[in-house]
């Protein structure tokens, strides 16, 4: 009971967190890293349930593009 | 690319995919809970709110079936093309199917209890010692969490942002979420009272999957082994290794050093492939710098232009100039170092689906 209910709070928080780099990511991030997305704003809600997914996997994307550019991609 | 992001892109082609495909899956749903009763046993009445998790889970297991064996049938068979180009709605409707069945599972069975129901799904069975008891429940969680995450990272962003590499790794992990549904489905519904109708659908699904892609396997196998072959038997004739197809770019030119002054332009334009000198005829202007445009190579110093497949300026003009024989084996480009004589027509290699 008590492992389950650990769980569930770990997810509850990595959600929660994942909402954070969301919000910073789709007002901050993405038009520094992704050109296509500029001017684009329809289709960015679409990525909150992704990124609140595999949050770590985005800002890890984030920085490796703010730092190298596109000879990252 | 600087194509804008849209939601979603919707074409002829897609509506119509996506249009079979929602009706399909409505009516498996409809035969599954409103037809197929009819035929069971009375003795045992299934309740409703069981038999649609039933319905949702097996719909959703299929659909993941047919997921796993577009891939392997257009690399056999060209005709499944076009069943690839949408796979990804198909993808997201299974997850939106697969959470359908597991929304039923947990109201149906954990929302009576006084516990949270989540807390109660992941506690009320923590065997996981034992096959025969299994808490297969904790599969099924792990193939909706794949398939969430892939659900949700299926737009062309996440391709581009992630990068194809990390993105194609992330999106292998469907296997996983197809082994684990094998196992959800092994050590819990057929673990019970077997129906012999779904035990059959189950097992015909793993050897569908697994013997297409092993057959895929075998057949690609055996293409790079003859590719390889015909390689090396063109090679022992002189023929040199270009480089590869993706290379070059759509109208450009490669430029492959033969000798210090022999220099071959190896264009790439109109799904074709032509190879001239690159040396101008007239001051040795380089030609594999130049641009292509109706199937003629402008040379950027003065403007002389040629025809690709036969080195010839375009009439009023004579000018001539060498070309040379091209091979393309799998997406390799080979050369014929021999130079033919100036103005020599030399068919063009097509790309056609190496492409
Ligand atoms: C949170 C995730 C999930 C939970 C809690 C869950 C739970 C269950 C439960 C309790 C059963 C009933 C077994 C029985 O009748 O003895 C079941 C059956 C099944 N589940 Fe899941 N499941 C989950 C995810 C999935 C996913 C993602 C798929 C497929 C993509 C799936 C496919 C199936 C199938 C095919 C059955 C058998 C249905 C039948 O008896 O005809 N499940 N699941
Ligand atoms: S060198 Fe090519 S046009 Fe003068």
């Amino acid at each position: 009971m008590q492992t389950a209910e650990l769980l569930l709070e770990l997810g509850r928080w990595y959600l929660m967190a994942g909402g954070v780099v969301a919000a910073a990511f789709l007002v901050f991030g993405i038009d520094r890293v992704e050109p296509s997305a500029r001017g684009s704003y329809a289709f960015r809600p679409l990525l909150i349930p992704g990124i609140c997914l595999i949050w770590p996997l985005v800002l890890y994307r984030w920085f490796t593009l703010e730092k190298h550019g596109e000879d990252a991609r | 690319m600087s194509v804008q992001y849209t939601p979603v892109i919707w074409n002829r082609n897609k509506i119509f995919y996506d249009a079979v495909l929602l009706i399909a899956v409505v009516l498996y749903l409809y035969i599954y809970i409103r037809v197929a009763p009819g035929f069971e046993d009375v003795t045992k009445p299934i309740d409703g709110a069981i038999l649609r998790m039933r319905a949702f889970g097996s719909c959703a297991f299929l659909m993941l079936t047919v997921i796993l064996c577009i891939g392997p049938l257009a690399r056999l068979d060209r005709r499944f093309l076009p069943l690839l180009y949408n796979r990804r709605h198909f993808g997201v409707m299974t997850a939106g199917i697969a959470a359908v069945h597991a929304n039923y599972v947990l109201t149906w069975y954990y929302n009576f209890s006084p516990t949270d129901k989540y807390v109660a799904l992941l506690s009320s069975n923590t065997n996981y010692g034992q096959i025969l008891g299994f808490p297969f429940e904790t599969l099924g969680i792990v193939a909706l969490l794949i398939l969430f995450v892939l659900a949700a990272t299926s737009h062309d962003f996440w391709l581009s942002f992630l990068g194809a590499p990390i993105w194609k790794a992330l999106h292998m992990f469907i296997y996983a979420a197809y082994a684990c549904v094998v196992l959800h489905v092994a050590l819990g519904a057929l673990q019970g009272a077997g129906d012999p109708i779904f035990t059959s659908v189950v097992a015909a699904s793993v050897v569908l999957v697994s013997g297409l892609h092993f057959a895929t396997g075998r057949m690609e196998a055996r293409r790079d082994r003859g590719e390889e072959t015909a390689k090396a038997s063109l090679q022992e004739k002189g023929w040199l290794v270009a480089g590869e197809l993706d290379e070059i770019d759509d109208d450009c030119a490669k430029v492959v050093t033969l000798s210090d002054d022999e220099r071959v332009a190896i264009f790439k334009y109109d799904g074709k492939l032509s190879a001239i000198t690159n040396a101008c005829a007239h001051q040795n202007g380089p030609l594999g710098e130049g641009k292509v445009l109706w199937g003629c190579i402008t040379c950027p110093w003065h403007g002389y232009q040629y025809n690709l497949s036969d080195g010839r300026a375009p009439a009023p003009f004579t000018e001539k100039i060498s070309t040379y024989r091209l091979k393309l084996i799998g997406s390799t480009i080979l050369l014929d170092p021999n130079a033919l004589p100036p103005g020599t027509h030399v068919d063009p290699v097509e790309i056609g689906e190496a492409a």
